[in-house]
């Protein structure tokens, strides 16, 4: 719980969230505010009303091909089964630090595509949000904005894409995971760092996570990053084929 | 000891007539939520419109406009499931999505620094929305342009600048060369002002 002063000043931001018109990072703190407070809840809910009639006023006819083009997109979507009520998670093992807000900060790295699919994530998935509020925001923010931060991407080969940034000056590097879709049941993505050929586990996603950011201490000495999808809820080895390698050197 | 007034009542009460005017976007998204590809059609023709147009007045670019609000609609689809009516209408839910996905991609493309080159196309317009600005919901548009107006400058600015232009809170301040913490309180005052000027039409 905050203290008063700072609630109400996190607080002033309402209007600014409501218009969409925080960064990600800002948008993070302000979810986890909103999380806390039950009133501001139902104020930032009112207020969205209101930019809904702002949005009526933006009516403007599509082009007719959007009807066919959304109805065949939903013929082959997979809707969402509806919120389970959060239980509490566990602190994560082994300082597995996920980060969605980070996306604001890769914007600042360029790597334009990358951040895109982030948001997107981001976006989707509420649980990812949860996630960013306790986020290690200063520690990817300092590996992403070093002067040398190199950042590489990757297709999945199950969908989505995986981007490591890395810095030497920093001495680590941040893996961003985005992937289309969770695992199915009872598998997990589970991120690997290679080094001299022989690889070690840098944390694994839960089950039904698509959207993870890690950083990795030491990483610039490593040659790879790997993906694989595992058994959950981790494996001491990779013993499933490589979902996506990425070449660091 | 009543008297048989009965006979002046008609055998059957005449149902009242349903109305078959306007359907209900939070009865729609929760059959889609159910699965409901009939009632999704329905809710497409209901608020594609609003969709397509607000996103297209952040973005500008209409093939890009036409893209997100793909995107949008599939989402509303996919997400169905985790509006929760307790907190807000269909409507306002769909459209926060929108706004969100407009943003995110101003945001995106401000960070890959190709913005300037997307303006360009959006001089490219096609017939239907010229067609489109004459039928537009005029009463709608009279009613929150009134609103509008109800607002100080700054209020005003302050919203729609950020709302309709997809712009940070920072970069409003800029443009208005108005302090951070001032540009934050005008977008929340101007929101409640709003609010109060648009709430009876909300309950109607």
């Amino acid at each position: 719980m905050s203290a008063p002063n700072e609630k109400s000043d996190v607080h002033s931001l309402i209007g600014a969230y409501v218009l969409d018109a925080l960064d990600d990072i800002d948008r993070a703190s302000f979810d986890r505010h909103l999380r806390e407070c039950e009133s501001c809840r139902l104020e930032a809910d009112e207020l969205f009303e209101v930019t809904a009639r702002l949005a009526d006023g933006a009516w403007s006819v599509p082009p007719p091909r959007l009807r066919d083009n959304v109805l065949a997109e939903i013929g082959k979507t997979r809707q969402l089964p509806p919120a389970i009520p959060p239980r509490a998670q566990p602190r994560s093992r082994r300082g597995l630090r996920l980060v969605a807000a980070a996306a604001a900060v890769v914007a600042a790295v360029g790597a334009g595509s990358a951040v895109y699919q982030i948001q997107d994530q981001r976006v989707r998935d509420a649980q990812s949000r949860l996630e960013a509020a306790q986020a290690s925001e200063a520690r990817v923010r300092s590996i992403l904005g070093a002067p040398d931060v190199q950042t590489r991407s990757e297709q999945l080969k199950s969908g989505g894409r995986v981007t490591v940034s890395s810095s030497r000056l920093q001495n680590a590097g941040v893996i961003m995971l985005a992937a289309d879709d969770a695992p199915a049941a009872g598998r997990v993505y589970q991120m690997w760092t290679i080094q001299a050929g022989a690889p070690a586990s840098a944390g694994a996603l839960r089950e039904g996570q698509s959207a993870a950011v890690q950083v990795v201490e030491g990483l610039p000495a490593m040659s790879n990053v790997g993906i694989t999808i595992e058994r959950a809820p981790e494996s001491a080895t990779p013993t499933a084929p490589l979902d996506a390698l990425v070449n660091l050197a | 000891m009543a008297e048989r007034g009965v006979g002046d009542r008609p055998e059957y009460l005449t149902p009242v007539p349903a109305p078959e005017t306007v359907p209900d976007a939070g009865l729609l998204l929760a059959s889609v939520a159910r699965g409901d590809e009939k009632a999704f059609g329905r809710l497409y023709d209901l608020v594609a419109p609003r969709v397509y147009g607000l996103v297209r007045r952040v973005l500008r670019d209409p093939a890009q406009a036409e893209e997100v609000a793909q995107e949008v609609l599939v989402e509303v689809w996919r997400t169905a499931a985790r509006w929760d009516p307790d907190r807000g209408s269909a409507t306002a839910w769909i459209f926060m999505i929108a706004h969100r996905r407009a943003v995110d991609r101003v945001r995106a493309e401000q960070a890959a620094g190709d913005r300037v080159a997307r303006v360009g196309a959006a001089s490219v317009d096609t017939p239907y929305d010229e067609v489109a600005d004459e039928v537009a919901v005029r009463l709608e548009r009279q009613q929150v342009r009134h609103c509008l107006e109800v607002l100080t400058e700054v209020q005003r600015e302050a919203v729609t600048l950020a709302f309709y232009q997809g712009h940070s809170y920072p970069q409003v301040s800029e443009l208005l060369r108005v302090p951070l913490p001032t540009v934050k309180s005008r977008m929340r005052d101007g929101l409640i002002r709003l609010r109060d000027c648009l709430t009876p039409e909300v309950a109607a």
